[in-house]
């Protein structure tokens, strides 16, 4: 025979027969067992809610409406607020902002003390490129100027060094 | 929901907003009154406490977004109106929240609008020992048989957390009074 499945349309509240049980042992629980009154005992004096609407409109008739001024200060107050969180903004971002510094804060002593005991790893030509020759004086890099003499006596006895300075390209 | 549109849409308009709060205010005036007399505890508190939750609905009824349903809109407005004003007498009052509900509970033997028993009492009671949470799902469950939907609704809470403050809130009271 085969199976028809009627549906009546009817629904149920999500875990309502999950729930049932509970529920209803509750109530029989407080009712049946310790015999909890259904009521609470509180009364209410006579007429009273016959006279309740008036008694409301009169209150409503006394009390007045909450007037708003026109000049209304809370506007001025947002204001100032506002003026003041900017200035300490402000003076917040400014107060812990350590400063651009720029190659001439630094110490001459610092720089030196780097370059000396930092092995920066430029090669001669490479420090020749950047350094500007024709504004180099030899006392630049010698503390004691040498004798003219003693240059060319040096020289003289070593000509490749002489060649190599190139000095035809400097106007000598 | 036809009938609460209308009310809503007559509650904005100035010509027929005198009649509609009119409705509004007895369509819902009991059961908004039941919610917060459950919260404070006391009519007179009660009292003040609804006159305001219907002015301050009367008041924003223009911020009204028709996100949630005007009932629970109300609900929630009188709910947190109560809590409030708990708060602000305790502060008044110098003494703690909890301090404050002992007093409440007290002062009810000697309330002429509390005709309870002495199980309404021990009631009432069990409830005041009840986390703020689990005490409004207790009362809009227990006493206004309210479906967990709704009570999602006003307070915001998923339905599965409500159930879980409700299985809580028997169990203690339960305790409670077996225990006292």
């Amino acid at each position: 025979m085969k199976k028809v499945h009627k549906n009546s349309g009817f629904k149920l509240p999500e875990n309502y027969l999950e729930n049932f049980n509970d529920s209803l042992l509750d109530k029989i629980s407080l009712q049946e067992e310790i015999k909890l009154p259904n009521k609470e005992g509180f009364t209410v004096p006579k007429d009273y809610f016959k006279t309740l609407h008036k008694n409301i409109s009169d209150k409503l008739e006394d009390t007045p409406t909450k007037v708003i001024p026109l000049k209304s200060y809370k506007k001025y107050y947002y204001s100032a607020i506002a003026a003041a969180a900017i200035v300490l903004l402000f003076v917040g971002i400014n107060f812990n902002k350590t400063g651009d510094y720029s190659i001439e804060d630094i110490a001459n002593a610092d720089i030196d003390s780097y370059i000396e005991y930092t092995d920066l790893d430029f090669s001669s030509y490479e420090i020749a490129e950047v350094v500007p020759i024709d504004n180099l004086d030899i006392t630049d890099i010698l503390d004691a100027g040498i004798n003219e003499e003693n240059i060319i006596d040096y020289l003289e006895g070593d000509l490749d060094s002489f060649n190599e300075l190139n000095l035809d390209s400097y106007g000598y | 929901m036809i009938a609460e549109q209308t009310l809503l849409e007559e509650l904005k308009q100035t010509e027929t907003q005198a009649r509609a709060f009119e409705k509004l205010v007895n369509t819902y005036k009991e059961r908004l009154y039941w919610h917060i007399r459950r919260i404070v505890l006391n009519h007179d508190d009660a009292d003040d406490v609804l006159q305001n939750t219907f002015i301050k609905v009367y008041r924003n009824i223009d911020n009204f977004k028709g996100d949630s349903k005007l009932y629970s809109w109300m609900y929630r407005i009188a709910t947190n109106e109560s809590l409030s004003f708990l708060k602000s007498k305790s502060k008044k009052m110098g003494v703690s929240s909890v301090a404050l509900q002992e007093t409440l509970i007290n002062n009810l033997e000697s309330d002429v609008y509390f005709e309870g028993d002495e199980i309404q009492l021990k009631l009432q009671k069990a409830i005041a020992t009840l986390p703020e949470k689990q005490k409004l799902v207790f009362n809009m469950k227990y006493f206004q048989e309210m479906k967990y939907e709704e009570i999602s609704e006003i307070l915001e809470t998923s339905v599965g957390a409500l159930k879980a403050s409700y299985h809580l809130a028997s169990k203690k009271i339960e305790t409670y009074i077996k225990e006292n």
